[in-house]
């Protein structure tokens, strides 16, 4: 008796020890930098900036999430969200069944005419949303309160996918009776009410956006608190920021601060799997005249000696640090669950060189420049000024090839025009990235014939293969979508389009958090899943 | 003086309205995507392209879009902004509070000590103060700003964290903080910026003030003065200080314009939200709206700066005042 009492006591000491941690679990604060305002942090509403996806990524949820794989294709890798289950009826039509204890910040539940609402929403072109992404689903149908109804146009393993991750519900209740083209500034913009792990608490243009912890959320009490989200536009800035220990996230720490902030005692780098991208596009036109093949870059011998005479190795470090990799296709790091496809990313002058002579390439006048017909083999390289980091890579490239005797022009354009010139096709090589969508069928909408017949698209380099468009059109709808669209990156690979490197997300963080878990795509949303370590809170935290 | 100010200050208008026209014509001449902020390198298709384009009136002839401008602004209002997705001037106000206080506590310090410093080197011209004075404020004048920001924040902030090394105000302070509170913060967040850009600028008004009192030092109202008996610290300040103010008060209009546009490198090494800063990333991402919105105030802002001038300098001046 006595022993079972002290047993009792015992545990009492042990969980009154346990209490405090297990407290300062539950609370604290994260304060992270952000290069761009979270200016309207609402799905669909407002610009697609990196600043209102991360903030939007805490307040709203969606009907599912991304598994850790990453995958997109098949219906049971996607994870519940707000939705708990979702049924095939058949080949085109998918249930997803709500979650009855998911709400609105306003404590209104979520519901299927939610979904209807922000498949409605994300329709209106007003809103600007880009399309092609939806172009799988036919209609969205609300058939009751809890179910709603996806039908689709044809067959494909992402069908659970595009529905459940693409199209987010919007509370129709708060927005219904705004027209489309005021909610962007109207009242619900500028405090908007969410059904995700944060609440929305007040936002100072031009300084922070502030987040807490929604006690109540469905899924779970989320681990920080309080979220801040400090806009702290230059990478120098936030760098200081993190080495006085104002700052307890940085994301895109730049490849040249790494070896400073890693003496950091306070703060840890954090390498993982990105869904960012970087390319040198080849113009596969004339920039000249868009409708005749390029006078130089059509041959594929020379691309593929202009890909071989860079150490994409040393550039890939010197710009983004360790971690990032020369794949063999315009694949990032997020696309790891298609395996395969990753290249030694070493040069190889003495091929270049071969490969350039092969082509009719010879420096025929002594000027250390090949020509042929009298033709220097000369390129101009464009890329936005505003980029420091593309800024570099050209350098790099433009010595590079310098080497095996191409003259480079390096172009540095004002951000708007350079959207405009390259839109135009009026350039030879163009340094580039991208966030990529997390499927690999988002390819079509830069990189497919339709995309290259369409004026003013995104397919700026004109690339067309309709070998490449059939396999990764049938790739969702094969037996193993996985080997079908790594057979279609494999294809791509084969033409050399572009030069790709895939860095890592490398990012600044605290060592007092626990739990740290940065995603492939969407990197930010297991945020909520945070914790401060036990006994590691500070001040700030309290 | 009083018909004068009336058509000196009718001219500023004029030109504030011709500065203000021209601004949002030549804005319709930039090249580039108009609607960059918006949609940057997405691909949209032609039906939502057409109508973000019609939302955002690109495309109209610049003489309507001319029209427009004026006749909205008459009302408040400036239109929205394409990146904030606010009213143009909501945003300028915004940034108005940093900035008048970086900007007006920088001319606050530079016309003052920067002054009474110029005149002190002036009456001391041979002294090793003086020449140290002069080289340290050479030395700051020829570093770039940003340079000195990011030594000061090296020095103050990471090294001996005596002040924040960005920002404007804590965010972490409690939203029921009291008012001395809050301003302490802010007052600690100004530090850094304000050191830098006092540093970076001081230079002038201490040169110009010298050189302007050593021309005063050896005038005749001068030397009657010392002869009469005066007191030196009176000679110095109303003898001396007095009639070299001129140039300084010319040179504080013409600086006036950095109330409103900062300094941008400045604002970047701190994060200081301030209008400079807004300007150069409206600029960058095409944000037409704020573009010319911001342009506009600092047209207007030109031309107060250059008004207000004008009226010290007659006021200061009873030659001009009688003319």
């Amino acid at each position: 008796m006595l022993i079972t009492r002290m047993r009792h006591a015992g545990v009492a000491l042990c969980l009154l020890a346990l209490a405090p941690a297990v407290l300062s679990a539950q609370q604290g604060t994260l304060t992270m930098g952000i290069r761009q305002d979270a200016t309207v942090p609402v799905p669909y509403v407002g610009p697609a900036t990196a600043g209102n996806a991360l903030v939007t990524d805490q307040l709203f949820l969606r009907l599912t999430g991304l598994g850790t794989s990453g995958s997109t294709v098949g219906d049971d890798v996607m994870v519940p969200e707000l939705a708990r289950r979702w049924f095939r009826q058949d080949s085109l039509t998918v249930d997803f069944e709500i979650d009855p204890r998911a709400r609105w910040h306003d404590g209104t539940p979520v519901t299927a005419r939610d979904v209807v609402f922000g498949w409605e929403s994300l329709r209106k072109p007003v809103l600007g949303v880009t399309q092609a992404p939806f172009a799988l689903i036919r209609s969205v149908e609300a058939l009751d309160q809890r179910t709603v109804r996806f039908r689709f146009h044809r067959r494909s393993s992402e069908q659970v996918y595009v529905a459940g991750f693409l199209v987010q519900p919007l509370p129709a209740h708060l927005l219904a009776a705004i027209p489309a083209d005021s909610l962007t500034t109207s009242e619900y913009a500028r405090a908007p009410i969410g059904n995700g792990p944060y609440r929305f608490v007040r936002r100072e243009p031009g300084q922070f956006v502030e987040l807490r912890a929604d006690s109540s959320f469905f899924l779970g009490k989320p681990g920080i608190a309080r979220l801040i989200f400090r806009l702290v536009p230059t990478s120098d800035a936030q760098v200081n920021l993190i080495l006085s220990g104002e700052l307890d996230v940085m994301t895109d720490a730049p490849a040249s601060a790494l070896p400073q902030l890693s003496r950091s005692t306070t703060h840890r780098i954090l390498h993982s799997p990105g869904s960012f991208i970087t390319y040198l596009l080849f113009n596969s036109r004339s920039p000249a005249d868009t409708g005749t093949p390029h006078p130089i870059l059509s041959d594929a011998r020379v691309r593929e000696a202009l890909t071989l005479a860079l150490d994409r190795n040393r550039i890939a470090s010197t710009s983004f640090g360790p971690g990032a990799e020369t794949p063999r296709s315009l694949r990032s790091q997020a696309w790891y669950w298609l395996g395969g496809g990753k290249d030694a990313g070493r040069a190889d002058r003495d091929r270049a060189m071969r490969l350039l002579r092969e082509a009719g390439w010879r420096d025929t006048d002594g000027d250390g420049i090949l020509d042929r017909n009298g033709k220097q083999l000369a390129l101009t390289v464009i890329y936005p000024v505003q980029s420091p980091l593309f800024a570099g890579i050209g350098v790099q490239v433009e010595q590079m090839w310098r080497a095996i005797g191409v003259a480079v022009q390096l172009e540095p354009i004002d951000g708007p025009v350079w959207l405009q010139q390259r839109r135009a096709g009026r350039f030879d090589v163009d340094i580039a990235g991208a966030e990529q969508d997390p499927s690999p069928s988002s390819l079509s909408q830069s990189w497919s014939c339709a995309s290259a017949a369409e004026a003013g698209s995104s397919n700026v380099g004109r690339w067309c293969d309709p070998e490449c468009d059939r396999l990764r059109d049938a790739a969702p709808a094969s037996a193993d979508p996985v080997v079908g669209f790594r057979v279609a990156l494999e294809r791509m690979a084969e033409w050399a389009p572009m030069v790709p490197i895939a860095p890592t997300n490398r990012v600044v963080v605290h060592r007092r958090y626990d739990n740290v878990t940065v995603r492939t795509s969407r990197a930010w949303t297991a945020l909520w899943r945070w914790q401060i370590r036990p006994g590691a809170a500070l001040p700030r935290d309290r | 003086m009083g018909s004068w100010a009336v058509r000196r200050t009718a001219g500023a208008v004029l030109l504030t309205l011709l500065g203000s026209a021209t601004l949002v014509l030549l804005v319709q001449l930039l090249p580039g995507e108009p609607l960059a902020a918006i949609i940057g390198d997405r691909a949209l298709d032609p039906v939502t392209e057409a109508a973000l384009r019609e939302r955002w009136g690109v495309g109209r002839p610049p003489l309507t879009v001319l029209l427009d401008f004026f006749a909205n602004a008459v009302r408040g209002d400036l239109g929205v902004s394409l990146s904030e997705q606010r009213p143009v001037a909501e945003v300028l106000l915004g940034r108005l509070g940093p900035t008048l206080l970086l900007g007006g506590a920088t001319l606050l310090i530079n016309f003052t000590l920067g002054t009474w410093l110029g005149l002190w080197s002036a009456l001391r011209r041979d002294t090793a103060g003086a020449k140290l004075l002069t080289g340290i404020t050479l030395v700051s004048y020829a570093m770039p700003g940003f340079v000195i920001g990011l030594l000061l924040v090296w020095l103050l902030a990471i090294n001996w964290p005596l002040f924040p090394a960005a920002g404007y105000s804590d965010p972490l302070l409690a939203s029921d903080a009291s008012a001395w509170t809050r301003t302490g913060d802010v007052l600690r967040h100004l530090a850094l910026p304000l050191a830098t850009m006092v540093l970076a600028t001081i230079a002038v008004p201490i040169r110009m003030q010298r050189s302007a009192a050593l021309e005063t030092r050896d005038a005749t109202w001068v030397r009657a003065a010392i002869a009469r008996g005066v007191t030196p610290s009176r000679v110095a300040w109303r003898h001396i200080w007095r009639p070299a103010l001129g140039p300084v008060v010319t040179l504080l209009g013409l600086w006036l314009p950095m109330l409103v546009s900062g300094a941008i490198f400045v604002e970047s090494v701190f994060a200081w939200p301030g209008l400079g800063s807004l300007i150069a990333s409206a600029a960058a991402s095409r944000d037409i709206p704020l573009v010319i919105g911001a342009g506009v105030l600092l047209v207007a802002v030109v031309q107060l700066g250059s008004l207000l001038a004008d009226i010290v300098n007659r006021l200061l001046d009873p030659a001009q005042r009688n003319r």
